[in-house]
């Protein structure tokens, strides 16, 4: 082992976190370097120095400093705590309102519903198909085209379809057969 | 009778709160006080106030200042511990607020000089106290020069460069591990292993023409 190596590992040396084999090295070296072991007693006996430094006491008004403190970050805590719930009720009832509100709307303000409408019953029956003769004081115009279709008035096209005139006893057969 | 054996009974077999909580572990006062116990928070403190002053007080070097911030750590210690991951150790999360506070501090210094004539005009306020106080079983010659000593060494730990300061008494003075005090400065091992040795060597050095 070379001093380079010995500083690298004072450190867990001093600590004793070395494992045995190193440690050996180590320990065998100081008794070989005079340097490194100077430098080895001069750093232990600093560390000693400091390690016993007396303790530094409390005041004695600092556990009701503390405490006076404590207390009122409890207090601001408290406050802070109230001030959230205040918020989230208040936030709590405006929501509960809108709610509320909207079920209002939606129960009253539902469409009514289109109810059956109530007739009295219908009792079909068959008609008796019956002729029933056009009955007219004047003797009326019927026009006809060659597609058979009866047009009225037939004044209106009497240049260009036969015209004839039709008895008022002509009985009419249903035209829609 | 009866009764006085009952009472006794219950004297002798129920501990108190306070000696259940002193029986705890960290861990189990942390949860005892977030399931409601406020005197679990009172040990807390008792266990770490005089630890924790001891910190800030080598970290800043100043009695007054480092009392102020011990209370603060414990201030926010109040404030956040439901938000402490209870899977960690609680003594790194407390050194942690206090080792940033004093780093803050430090900071603030260096930005305010008038804050660091004020430091040391209550270190000259010190010097006035009558010795007594010091160790009143020494001899005199031995408390001047106890007194001499410890101001020799306060203030080459004072000459130590901060991040390797803070490095050397959590190790030294507060005997933390490696991992802690990486948990703590927020660096890696090898960086904390590095500054330790380089904080050791310093110290030796500024304080050995002192004491040979």
């Amino acid at each position: 082992m070379d001093c380079r190596d010995f500083c690298e590992q004072h450190l867990a040396f001093v600590d004793d976190t070395l494992a045995g084999i190193e440690l050996v090295r180590m320990q065998r070296h100081i008794a070989e370097c005079e340097s490194c072991a100077k430098q080895d007693a001069k750093i232990r006996r600093a560390l000693l120095l400091f390690r016993n430094l007396p303790s530094i006491e409390l005041s004695p008004d600092f556990s009701s400093r503390l405490e006076a403190r404590l207390k009122s970050c409890q207090e601001d805590q408290l406050a802070m705590t109230q001030h959230s719930m205040r918020r989230g009720a208040i936030a709590a009832a405006l929501a509960s309102a809108v709610m509320l509100g909207y079920i209002g709307t939606t129960l009253f303000n539902q469409p009514v519903a289109p109810r059956d409408i109530l007739l009295p019953p219908v009792v079909a029956t068959v008609p008796e198909p019956e002729l029933t003769p056009i009955t007219t004081s004047a003797p009326a115009i019927v026009a006809s085209v060659s597609a058979g279709l009866t047009i009225w008035p037939v004044a209106l096209f009497a240049e260009q379809v036969p015209v004839r005139f039709a008895h008022s006893k002509l009985e009419l057969t249903n035209y829609t057969r | 009778m009866a009764d006085i054996v009952r009472k006794q009974a219950v004297s002798v077999e129920v501990p108190t709160v306070r000696e259940r909580l002193q029986a705890m572990d960290d861990s189990a006062v942390v949860t005892a006080f977030l399931g409601g116990e406020e005197r679990a928070f009172s040990e807390l403190v008792t266990r770490y106030q005089t630890r924790l002053l001891n910190f800030v007080y080598r970290t800043i070097g100043d009695r007054e200042k480092a009392e102020d911030l011990v209370q603060e750590v414990f201030i926010r210690v109040y404030r956040h511990l439901h938000r402490f991951d209870r899977s960690k150790k609680f003594s790194t999360w407390v050194y942690t607020i206090a080792s940033n506070l004093a780093k803050n501090e430090l900071r603030n210094r260096s930005r305010n000089p008038l804050v660091l004539f004020q430091t040391v005009q209550k270190n000259s306020q010190d010097e006035d106290r009558p010795l007594q106080f010091e160790d009143t079983t020494s001899r005199p010659d031995d408390m001047y020069r106890k007194r001499h000593l410890r101001e020799i060494v306060e203030e080459s730990v004072a000459k130590l460069p901060e991040h390797h300061r803070n490095v050397f008494i959590l190790r030294e003075l507060e005997g933390k591990s490696y991992e802690e005090i990486a948990e703590i400065t927020d660096c890696n091992l090898g960086t904390v292993k590095s500054r330790l040795n380089r904080a050791r060597n310093s110290f030796a050095e500024i304080i050995a023409p002192y004491v040979d």
